[in-house]
């Protein structure tokens, strides 16, 4: 039976949430699959953005979870967690697709999510949510505040995998939602449109040697500082330094690690650091009103409406430096584990050095290295960066196979709430495609 | 002229005289009528002292055919020691000509007194008859037609990718120059440059101090290529007739320069080791650079030039090689392009090509880190393909102790740190060859400088165009580094790092003696002597 009044999205951040909410809204069976045991993507990770600015949207911790919840309850919304595209035939109005669902081992309808199998479990490994920063168990949650609020084994290091002994987890279940049998499934589906919501990759800055990122403690990425800001993070929302685990008083971030480069990294700017810098900024200073903040830039590109006020008044309420120059070297004193930066003050024409305790590199959105995949799976062009390309004179959510359509990150660098409007534009052009297939529009 | 002496031609003599003694002794012949044969070009100098070897080179590539340099007795001179500075730099001098195949007979010093109007005008008659009995001088140099119309450089400045600058300054924030000198900025020279005030560019005194060191091309993010750049405008001002100062009175780029000439008959084999087997043809060629000049020029400071030839020759005959060594071979032409001067570049490169071509080498192995890169790169871009590999030595040595050709069998017991040289290292991406070479050594004890490798900070100087007190600031700042692992000995692989770091220990410093100074040697020297060869 021909299902064409069904979409598939792939990738359940935000943007993919929004434009399953949006069809599921106009009556459309929507199927939601996810790589993750969790949705909600990068925003999941991030920190409060205060309410940035007056915003149709707010950040992770207000909007987030509202929109993840409505998604889980949606009737019209079937979500497949751990589950990957293996297989798309077809056309416009009718696409065969085939997922496979990995195994979570933990029954989804039985777990109620209170957590007791966690607290038993003797495994320690880090947890990958936290970049590494805390831990987590063979049998988890990333974090606290994540959802669906179902537990998942991580095969790897579930010891009762490794070497058969173990079980505390299921022998504590009071549920009886462990199950160690669970086998890989493929689920064939039948729909009209597909979207393609799979995000991005952040820049390794580790080959950047000379920031000397994973070499000095106190070198950290953006996304780790909002990890470490958050409170359902490995701190608890401590802010601190990871060398000796203080308040730090003199903290720098610098921008474009690995973008507006050509060599290393990508040639394009990454459109939404200088917003977040300032967030983050900010924020050092809200958590120690003490501390000198410093924001290394090149150029300022707070180029939405509402974006230069923030700019503005972050600068002039919370005192923020910023200084237009890109370092050139970091080094660290092997005792403090203080680090001194050098730059080119280009406003003052002056070659300097400052001494701080925090480094916050603001690493580059990048293409995911999956993209080369998926795209053969679904047979779609790649761009030259390897973002999803938009055929020429048509529209940023056009793909160029008829009847897929791309949105959020996977298409380019972009904030949140471009992400969210190009989600709802894929909606919308999905429910187009399912309209002229269902009415004889052939 | 081939060779043939022209008895109609008469000799040019070039006579630098001091003021009080030698110029007044000839004042004297004249105004005592004393006939002397009017081949002497007399310059006036306040002293003797003031002659500098590259003055008398000069003269020679002008087309003099005797040099002579007049001064006080000893004991006399108005400037107390001058005259005996000139005798030391005249030695020199011959030594560097004669290295050049040139008579060091037709250089003179001869003590003139004011009083000794006759004795002047008998040194005069002498010399002529001798420098008659020579022949002319073959060493002058080709006039070569100044191309009239204005070079290609923005062809060549786009492929520096200059244009695609973002104006981070990342460049200047490592730049070792920029973080002394305040006045100094890659990335405004960048900047003047892209703004129009292209002549503000090539006339400044900023134009002469890059070191090309790679520091700033390889951090740049934009793959902007500072230091090709900076050798663009180079060019382009030597054209226009900007002439810098040069280290040692530019000496060294006079020799380089005098090699053009075909005419030339070189007599550079005079270090090789008693007992060293060397080829005329064969697979492996041995460039031995400007090891020998350098020992004339720097023997004061005790550079051990010939010590790194010697070093690899015996190196080489051991593993069972014998390797060719030219007789005519050229200095490399590193130092012309880098200051400017392609047009002998290309000369002394093409030269080169073709005297290696002739003796059938497929390899050339250099241990100057210089030559290594202007070899394989820049002669590859002058003159297409080359039909031969180029290798260092370092790169060379470790794949004869890899497949156990060679084995430093003796132990030594010291510790060592390594100067990466930024023609080796960030030039051209040799890192690990050196240091397989150190830890294979028993006893020695590889100590790594805090910045090594890509991040490793430059001797100071390059091409003799940028040795002021910024580079003697370069040059503490490292050493002090190199002292702070713990080492005794300070390993390069590359002759111009340890002229510059064991010149500057030799000058009056700023700061302890003893926080700076160290032994400094070369990577093949410390094999040769773990090879027993030395």
């Amino acid at each position: 039976m021909k299902d064409a009044g069904s979409v598939l999205v792939v990738g359940a951040g935000i943007a993919g949430i929004q434009a399953s909410l949006d069809l599921a809204g106009r009556g459309v069976k929507v199927y939601l699959v996810e790589k993750e045991p969790i949705i909600g993507g990068r925003v999941a990770q991030l920190d409060c953005s205060s309410c940035t600015i007056e915003y149709p949207i707010d950040c992770s911790i207000c909007a987030l979870n509202n929109k993840v919840l409505e998604c889980l309850n949606n009737p019209n919304i079937k979500l497949f967690t751990l589950s990957e595209v293996e297989e798309v035939s077809g056309s416009a109005g009718n696409f065969e697709v085939t997922i496979t669902r990995k195994p979570r081992y933990v029954d989804e309808d039985k777990c109620v999510g209170c957590g007791v199998c966690a607290q038993i479990c003797p495994v320690k490994v880090p947890n990958e949510f936290d970049l590494g920063l805390g831990t987590r168990k063979a049998v988890y949650l990333p974090s606290p505040q994540v959802l669906p609020r179902t537990f998942t084994i991580d095969r790897e290091n579930c010891l009762y995998f490794k070497n058969g002994t173990c079980r505390e987890c299921e022998k504590i279940c009071q549920a009886g939602a462990i199950d160690y049998n669970q086998r890989p499934e493929k689920v064939d589906l039948n729909v009209g449109a597909i979207v393609v919501a799979t995000g991005f990759s952040l820049f390794d800055p580790s080959a950047i040697k000379e920031y000397g990122y994973k070499r000095y403690k106190n070198v950290i990425t953006a996304l780790e500082f909002e990890r470490l800001a958050r409170a359902s993070g490995p701190t608890k929302g401590k802010l601190v330094r990871p060398s000796d685990l203080k308040l730090p008083s003199k903290v720098a971030f610098i921008q474009c690690v690995g973008s507006r480069s050509l060599k290393t990294g990508s040639g394009f700017c990454s459109s939404v650091c200088c917003m977040y810098a300032t967030k983050e900024a900010k924020l050092a200073k809200e958590r120690n009103p003490n501390a000198e903040v410093y924001v290394f830039y090149i150029d300022l590109r707070v180029f939405e409406k509402g974006f230069q006020e923030y700019f503005n008044r972050a600068k002039k309420e919370f005192d923020l430096n910023y200084i237009r120059g890109r370092p050139g070297e970091i080094r660290e004193d092997p005792e403090t584990k203080n680090l001194t930066i050098w730059y080119e003050d280009t406003m003052q024409r002056k070659v300097m050095q400052l001494n701080v305790d925090l480094v916050v590199l603001c690493t580059a959105i990048i293409p995911r290295p999956d993209n080369e995949k998926l795209a053969k799976i679904m047979d779609l062009e790649l761009d030259r960066y390897g973002f999803f390309k938009n055929p020429e004179g048509q529209t940023t959510v056009d793909t160029t196979r008829p009847g897929i359509f791309v949105c959020g990150c996977c298409q380019g660098p972009q904030n949140i709430v471009d992400s969210v409007s190009q989600a709802s534009a894929t909606a919308a052009k999905s429910a187009e495609t399912l309209a002229l297939n269902i009415h004889g529009g052939k | 002229m081939n060779g043939g002496v022209n008895v109609a031609a008469e000799p040019k003599i070039v006579a630098f005289l001091c003021n009080w003694c030698s110029y007044a002794g000839a004042d004297l012949a004249g105004m005592s009528r004393i006939n002397y044969p009017p081949n002497i070009r007399p310059i006036r100098l306040m002293c003797s002292g003031r002659v500098n070897p590259s003055f008398i080179l000069e003269a020679f590539e002008r087309g003099a055919d005797g040099v002579l340099v007049s001064g006080c007795h000893p004991g006399d001179c108005h400037y107390i020691s001058g005259n005996l500075k000139a005798e030391k730099r005249v030695k020199t001098t011959k030594r560097l000509l004669e290295l050049l195949g040139v008579n060091p007979e037709r250089l003179r010093l001869e003590w003139v007194s004011a009083s000794e109007g006759e004795r002047f005008a008998e040194i005069v008659q002498s010399f002529t008859d001798n420098l008659r009995q020579m022949g002319p001088s073959s060493i002058k140099s080709e006039e070569s037609e100044k191309p009239a119309v204005k070079s290609a450089l923005w062809d060549y400045i786009k492929k520096t990718n200059v244009q695609y600058c973002i104006d981070c300054g990342k460049c200047s924030s490592v730049c070792p120059i920029a973080r002394i000198n305040m006045d100094y900025s890659p990335r405004r020279t960048v900047e003047r440059f892209l703004l129009g005030f292209e002549e503000k560019v090539l006339t400044s005194k900023e134009l002469w101090m890059c070191s090309a060191c790679y520091l700033c091309r390889e951090r740049c993010p934009q793959d902007v290529r500072f230091p090709e750049f900076i050798r663009a405008c180079r060019t382009e001002a030597s054209r226009m007739g900007i002439e810098t100062a040069c280290a040692h009175g530019g000496v060294l780029l006079s020799i380089s320069r005098l090699m053009t000439n075909p005419n030339l008959e070189q007599n550079r084999l005079g270090w090789l080791p008693e007992g060293a087997e060397i080829a005329k043809n064969g697979e492996v060629l041995y460039f031995t650079g400007c090891l020998p000049h350098f020992d004339a020029v720097f023997e004061d400071i005790g550079f051990e030039g010939q010590k790194i030839a010697q070093s690899a020759v015996q190196i080489l005959n051991k593993a069972g090689i014998k390797p060719v060594i030219m007789k005519d071979e050229k200095c490399c032409g590193h130092d012309l392009l880098w200051s400017g001067d392609v047009e002998n570049f290309e000369k002394l490169a093409k030269a080169n090509v073709e005297a290696i071509k002739k003796t059938k080498a497929s390899k050339v192995v250099t241990t100057c880190s210089e030559c290594y890169r202007t070899l394989k790169v820049d002669y590859a871009e002058a003159l297409g393909d080359l039909d031969f590999e180029v290798m260092h030595m370092s790169e060379f040595m470790s794949e004869l102790i890899s497949k156990n050709k060679i084995k430093p069998k003796k132990k030594l017991d010291v510790k060592v740190t390594y100067q990466d040289p930024c023609r080796l290292g960030r030039h051209m991406g040799v890192y690990d060859e050196p240091r397989n070479i150190i830890t294979s050594i028993s006893g020695v004890e590889l100590l790594e400088m805090e910045r090594n490798r890509e991040a490793a900070r430059c001797c100071g100087v390059s091409s003799w165009v940028n040795c002021n007190k910024y580079a003697k600031d370069m040059q503490i700042e490292r050493l002090r580094e190199a002292k702070s692992t713990g080492a005794e000995y300070l390993i390069t692989a590359c002759p111009k790092c340890q002229i510059h770091f064991k010149c500057v220990m030799n000058e009056k410093l700023p700061v302890k003696p003893e926080e700076v100074s160290m032994k400094v040697s070369d990577l093949t020297v410390l094999l040769a002597q773990a090879m027993d060869l030395t």
